[in-house]
């Protein structure tokens, strides 16, 4: 299939194949789900959030968000330190759908780990690869 | 979420996956939303919305003993409404377990026609054939060669009235009529599954004219899928077979006896009914407004002090409310209207209230609310 991506899949951050997003920026990086996951939970309208300084694994639940329909749990794409959250996603959950890369990122971390963990991440490259085999399953 | 190869296609099945996103239910590959369940939810409280609802199932029952097999199958009175009526009720076995919920469209004296839900169509057939043994009436299964939509909403009529010759505005809800939509010969009732007012429509030739039926009512209203259709529903206050009721429950704990015509002796499930009557239900169906937090299917419910008193059986985010509704069972003596309760959102014990249903404020949205208000 050679058709482009209905997907918007940004240079320069990590993912993960449960759909999230790390942006890293010096010590930091900021975490959210992906345009695809946003999509495919559809209205989302609500969100359980870490405290600041709680500590997160890499590939652990952090947190969940909701759609009208369903649940689905938040992996962090990497471990560290929870510095912060996005607050304005208390009243507008719907800044995910809107925005997943930017208004709609949800936690940033204090990361411990990089340099080992950076390397089980995907590119934006192999991220698009994967989304195109999730496709290909659904059209069987 | 992949569809199965064996999943049956409604008339209108290229529309829904050319815009929607699809998803197995019942049997049928079905759109779970177009655009947004919130954008479409909101459609209908605000103007209409169209559901292609033609997977669920339609029997004509006719024949010589028809009128009496259908006294004997419902514990709702049919035989004294006059023609024309579209009576909600329910299918019971002898242990006054629901079978179904369905609607029965009493056509005239000895023909009706079922509308039930698609996953029970089946043993709902079984359940008849039992019931009508040695009796004279026939049971066609129609469901293929109609498309059924439902259009609902404050501005159902006007969304419908430029297809069909019948005076809309003057059909009372819970009756039908027999007519066209866009020439083709149509059954039209006044009911639905979103607390709006609204109709169904049953569009016999299915294959050839319901997609034009479809894309002419686009003109007056929001195509909507299943997403929708689950958090209207639920809003509403209306229970969903199969989650918020099975065999395992009668009547009484479904908060559904207004469907028991109280002059009926004779039907199926009658005897064990009436024992039940005489104790009360262990248990009934309740809603809950939530403080925060969105309750879910299966979800434990506590009363204040955390003792375990119930189960939620549907639970969503309310678009009018902006907050997590439910419905679930709780034992009795239950909690009164404003009690507070605690529903457990994943091993947190979060507050609640019990609430009325329908949940919204009935003055200003569903088909009771004020003229000229939204």
């Amino acid at each position: 299939m050679s058709n482009p991506s209905p997907y918007k899949v940004p240079d320069g951050l990590f993912y993960t194949k449960e759909h999230e997003w790390a942006r890293v920026t010096g010590g930091t990086a900021r975490v959210g789900i992906t345009d695809y996951a946003a999509k495919t939970l559809n209205d989302i309208v609500y969100l359980t959030l870490p405290a600041v300084g709680k500590e997160v694994k890499q590939l652990a639940s952090f947190g969940t968000v909701e759609s009208i329909k369903a649940v689905s749990e938040l992996y962090a794409p990497l471990s560290g330190t929870v510095v912060g959250t996005n607050q304005e996603l208390t009243n507008h959950p719907e800044l995910i759908n809107q925005s997943p890369y930017d208004a709609g990122w949800i936690i940033e971390l204090k990361h411990s780990m990089l340099d080992a963990e950076r390397k089980t991440l995907l590119s934006p490259s192999q991220y698009e690869e994967f989304l195109k085999s999730l496709d290909a399953e659904h059209q069987n | 979420m992949a569809t199965t190869k064996t999943s049956k296609h409604t008339s209108l099945y290229e529309f829904h996956r050319t815009h929607g996103k699809m998803v197995e239910f019942a049997g049928y590959d079905m759109p779970i939303w177009y655009t947004s369940t919130m954008e479409e939810h909101m459609a209908v409280r605000n103007r209409a919305g169209i559901f292609d609802v033609s997977h669920m199932g339609r029997v004509d029952v006719t024949g010589p003993d028809a009128a009496g097999f259908i006294e004997n199958l419902f514990p709702t009175g049919i035989g004294k409404q006059p023609n024309g009526k579209s009576v909600y009720t329910l299918l019971l076995n002898e242990d006054a377990g629901i079978v179904d919920d369905l609607i029965v469209l009493k056509v005239e004296e000895g023909k009706y026609l079922l509308v039930v839900n698609a996953a029970s169509k089946e043993k709902d057939l079984r359940h008849m054939e039992r019931v009508g043994a040695g009796l004279n009436f026939k049971v066609d299964d129609i469901t293929e060669a109609t498309t059924m939509i439902a259009v609902q909403g404050p501005s159902a009529v006007e969304a419908l009235q430029p297809l069909t010759p019948l005076p809309l505005a003057e059909m009372k809800r819970f009756t039908h009529a027999f007519s066209t939509v866009k020439g083709i010969r149509s059954v039209i009732t006044r009911t639905g599954y979103t607390g709006e007012d609204g109709f169904e429509i049953i569009v016999h030739d299915a294959a050839s004219g319901a997609m034009a039926v479809w894309e002419a009512l686009m003109k007056g209203a929001t195509p909507c899928a299943l997403g929708a259709r689950d958090s209207l529903r639920l809003e509403a206050g209306l229970p969903l077979y199969g989650s918020d009721m099975d065999e395992a429950t009668n009547p009484l704990e479904a908060d559904l006896a207004w469907v028991l015509s109280k002059d009926k002796r004779s039907y199926v499930g009658w005897q064990r009914l009436s024992s039940l009557m005489e104790q009360g239900p262990a248990r009934v169906r309740r809603g809950i407004v939530m403080d925060e937090r969105i309750p879910r299917h299966g979800f434990k419910v506590t009363d204040k002090a955390g003792e375990d008193i119930g189960v939620v059986t549907s639970g969503t985010f309310s678009p009018v409310l902006k907050r997590g509704i439910a419905m679930g069972y709780v034992k009795t003596p239950s909690p009164q209207l404003g009690d507070a309760v605690k529903v457990v959102v994943r091993d947190a014990p979060s507050d609640g209230k019990i609430a009325k249903m329908p949940f919204y404020d009935d003055s200003v949205y569903g088909w009771k609310r004020k003229p000229h208000q939204q």
